[in-house]
């Protein structure tokens, strides 16, 4: 029998920089494929070309032996491919008979009109979830009253109906309690008796372990492993994913001196995300907090700069002195510098130039009586724009017009100014080319060696590992492990994967 | 050879686009524009080109300019403001009920200015605080202000020649007619606010970017709020001119001109997104509406048509905003 799909030499790139190269992914009608890498690998890209949204730059992809050419989405989903994002996509007030058939509504003509035959539609439905195992969910319903893993159902029911035969599950599990992630890989085992064949991308190594036949890992666009299941171990897949970490990228660390405590936090928890976290950071020193998405790594640093509103509970130190931020003029009046994780949302203002970007948070004191300095603005963005090699034609450049790792490094200078001696950053290097990341890491330690201390919050596992003094790793709201010597990318892994695995 | 170069040569329209996305490019096509309009006119009608019709058309417009100023740095910094012209309506109306209830005048038009400044401060609030979209709240705020000045008039115009007030809307100051120079301050303040003070990179940064400004401290919701109430003032300013000037208040006498205050603004080259845009485009384009108005009265052209060049307008200076937008990669 033909393979269900095979993609081979792969090759695409963006702006001539290669994210993949000779990529290769096939699937055995009926086999689950564990798709894995660390961020920035390219297995979004992958899944991107696989579904239609990116076209390739080079390489062949055939499903059942003939080779097709996806150009739209439409095309993907016509071959029989069909992805299931990470977020659930719904239509909530439609009942879930309606949202399972969307695609392809029985109709019956009366009258000469053609209308929706509502009870082949729910005799339909009902066939399709019962070929999941569900025999008894009400399918009058509307999607909103169920469970989030009851709606992931309703989503995989809707792609059989559509006749697919490659399913694409990227992260399935991230909403799901773990007797509800059982439940969707009981589910997985049902869709591979009839032949449907997943590719099961995901972060959490005892999932892949359970579900998949076999694992596939990325590294730097390019194919790094191909292991079955049952004849490896998390080491070898862990090693395949990390490689030998990219050595010379971080500064050479001296071990930092112990310097008086900055920041202490006990017991702090914030929203849901949250659940109790305690640590302090030194001065001097690079604290690394690596957490997958949702394990509240996107919001711990919020939190502790004053963007979250008011923390639910705990006590956080800051100098000396007790400190509860309300808002980011709070943080910033504290002497705590903040870069955002999503530097063109929440970072960049694109219009205005880099130097007024620089001189912002701290306009006061660019400003002389009534109106703003321009010499001080002017002298003080080209102080920085040397010290942190700024690729800019000069300060009058706009934002929008600089590089992604020239515009984080603007981001980074905005704090650099008196009085701020704690820096906390979100994914500092994402989306920044490996010189600037470089240049960026050895200013980090630049800085610490003059008395900053910084925390860096990042879901980059071989960041966290390269540049962090100490390191913690923090999952679904908790401080998972601590380490106080650092940590290879391996070690960081296996916390997080640890914790999924079921108690019993 | 020849397919060698048309493949590296930029087309036209990529030529077209990086001038757009150059940012005086806007500002430069209106006053070349603004020049054509003062030429073809000029040529059409002997009255047109002389001082006399020069001053007359920025009297004619200064109450326009006045509302069209202050709302540029709001549309800017994220914000809208429709209820402007009914605000400069309500004004009128207090004013001079005010005065007839024996309130000295200029006491009479300080509480007015109050007032407004009280609305503007409720449409910065329900809009920053409550976060709702601010087409709607000042769509809401205008229905608001402008049934409460029918209300308080039974829908009648209240004569207003004031002694010691009229004069506001009908002397001169060195030949030049009062109204037109509170414009012309008003916009050299606003200048200087929006391009010289920290509270000017406040609009920018909260119009081009807020969840960025809000994360590097600034307080967003304080500056659009502040807008908001000069927007208002403005307004009240605008009302008080135009009651002086027709010795009359009407509760919807500038109601008419509301779009041509937001169309004075969007053609001056001020993004509807926020973030950028500048005072000067809004000036120029507010002479190139009063300047189609005049010069098609002059040439015995139906005010009726006056209204259709004001849409038509309009429509191409959104249109250009968009392909400026696109220009610059958004």
């Amino acid at each position: 029998m033909a393979q269900r799909l095979s993609m081979r030499n792969i090759g695409k790139a963006f702006g001539g920089v290669p994210v993949l190269s000779d990529v290769e992914l096939t699937l055995e009608p009926g086999e689950v494929v564990a798709l894995l890498g660390s961020n920035g690998a390219g297995k979004s890209t992958l899944v991107k070309i696989l579904t239609g949204l990116y076209t390739r730059d080079g390489g062949v992809v055939e499903v059942d032996g003939s080779p097709v050419v996806f150009s739209r989405p439409a095309d993907a989903i016509a071959a029989g491919v069909k992805l299931l994002p990470q977020e659930i996509s719904v239509m909530p007030d439609m009942t879930v008979a309606e949202n399972i058939l969307l695609g392809e509504l029985p109709t019956k003509t009366i009258f000469g009109f053609r209308q929706v035959d509502d009870e082949a539609m729910r005799r339909r439905a009902s066939e399709l979830l019962a070929q999941l195992g569900f025999r008894d969910l009400d399918v009058t319903q509307p999607v909103k009253r169920l469970s989030v893993a009851e709606q992931r159902i309703v989503e995989i029911a809707r792609a059989i109906a559509g006749q697919a035969r490659i399913l694409i599950m990227d992260e399935p599990t991230a909403a799901l309690t773990e007797q509800e992630a059982h439940l969707l890989f009981a589910i997985i085992r049902r869709l591979k008796a009839q032949q449907v064949s997943v590719v099961y991308i995901s972060h959490y190594m005892s999932e892949v372990f359970e579900i998949s036949d076999r694992i596939v890992v990325l590294r730097d666009g390019r194919n790094s492993g191909n292991f079955a299941t049952a004849a490896t171990d998390k080491t070898q897949v862990l090693a395949a994913m990390l490689g030998e970490t990219a050595g010379d990228l971080y500064p050479d660390t001296p071990p930092p001196p112990a310097g008086a405590e900055i920041l202490t936090v006990d017991n702090l928890v914030v929203r849901d995300e949250i659940a109790g976290v305690s640590f302090s950071v030194r001065a001097g020193e690079i604290l690394g907090i690596f957490g997958l998405v949702g394990s509240g790594v996107e919001v711990l640093g919020r939190a502790l700069y004053g963007a979250v509103g008011s923390v639910r509970a705990g006590t956080v130190t800051l100098d000396g002195k007790p400190y509860r931020p309300s808002n980011p003029q709070a943080g910033k009046r504290a002497g705590i510098g903040f870069v955002a994780a999503e530097r063109k949302k929440e970072g960049i203002i694109a219009d205005l130039t880099v130097r007024e970007n620089i001189a912002l948070p701290f306009q006061s004191r660019f400003t002389r009586g009534l109106f703003v300095a321009r010499d001080l603005e002017t002298g003080h963005a080209g102080n920085w724009i040397r010290d942190l090699s700024i690729r800019t034609r000069g300060p009058e450049q706009k934002l929008r017009t600089l590089s992604g790792g020239n515009q984080q490094k603007v981001c980074l200078a905005r704090w650099l100014v008196d009085g701020v001696h704690l820096l906390i950053l979100e994914e500092p290097t994402r989306g920044v080319d490996i010189g600037a990341r470089r240049e960026i890491y050895g200013k980090l330690r630049e800085l610490t060696g003059n008395g900053f201390a910084v925390i860096i919050l990042s879901s980059d596992v071989e960041e966290v590992a390269g540049i962090s003094d100490r390191s913690l790793v923090l999952d679904r709201g908790r401080i998972v492990q601590h380490f106080e010597k650092g940590a290879t990318p391996a070690q960081l892994m296996a916390a997080t994967a640890e914790t999924v695995t079921p108690a019993a | 050879m020849t397919t060698t170069t048309a493949d590296t040569a930029p087309t036209l329209k990529q030529r077209a686009m990086n001038l757009l996305a150059k940012p005086w490019s806007g500002v430069a096509m209106l006053l070349v524009f603004y020049l054509l309009l003062l030429a073809v006119f000029a040529i059409l009608s002997p009255f047109f080109l002389t001082v006399r019709n020069m001053l007359q058309i920025g009297t004619n417009v200064a109450y326009i300019g006045l509302m069209a100023a202050a709302g540029t740095p709001l549309i800017v910094a994220g914000g809208l403001d429709l209820s402007v012209a009914a605000i400069a309506g309500l004004t009128g109306v207090l004013i001079s009920l005010m005065v007839t209830a024996g309130i000295p005048v200029w006491i009479a038009v300080a509480l007015a200015l109050v007032v407004a400044a009280m609305i503007g401060v409720a449409n910065g609030l329900f809009t920053t605080k409550l976060r709702l979209n601010p087409l709607i709240v000042t769509l809401g705020m205008m229905s608001i202000v402008s049934g409460i000045a029918l209300v308080m008039t039974g829908g009648l115009t209240r004569p207003m020649m004031i002694d010691g007030f009229n004069w506001i809307g009908a002397e001169r100051f060195v030949g030049i007619p009062i109204p037109l120079i509170i414009m012309v301050v008003t916009f050299l303040v606003l200048w200087v606010m929006m391009t010289r003070t920290k509270f000017g990179r406040y609009i920018y940064a909260s119009g081009g970017n807020p969840e960025a400004a809000r994360l590097i401290g600034i307080p967003v919701g304080r500056t659009i709020i502040v807008l908001y109430v000069i927007s208002a003032v403005a307004g009240a300013l605008a009302g008080t001119i135009l009651g002086a000037m027709l010795g009359a208040a009407a509760p919807n006498a500038a109601g008419s001109q509301l779009l041509t205050v937001i169309a004075a603004i969007i053609l001056g080259g001020t993004s509807l997104n926020g973030g950028r845009g500048s005072v000067w485009g809004t000036l120029l384009a507010v002479l190139i509406l009063g300047t189609l108005n005049n010069g098609l009265t002059l040439l015995n052209v139906s005010s009726f048509w006056q209204d259709v060049t004001r849409g038509v307008v309009l429509m191409l200076a959104v249109s250009l905003d968009q392909v400026r937008s696109r220009a610059l990669g958004e």
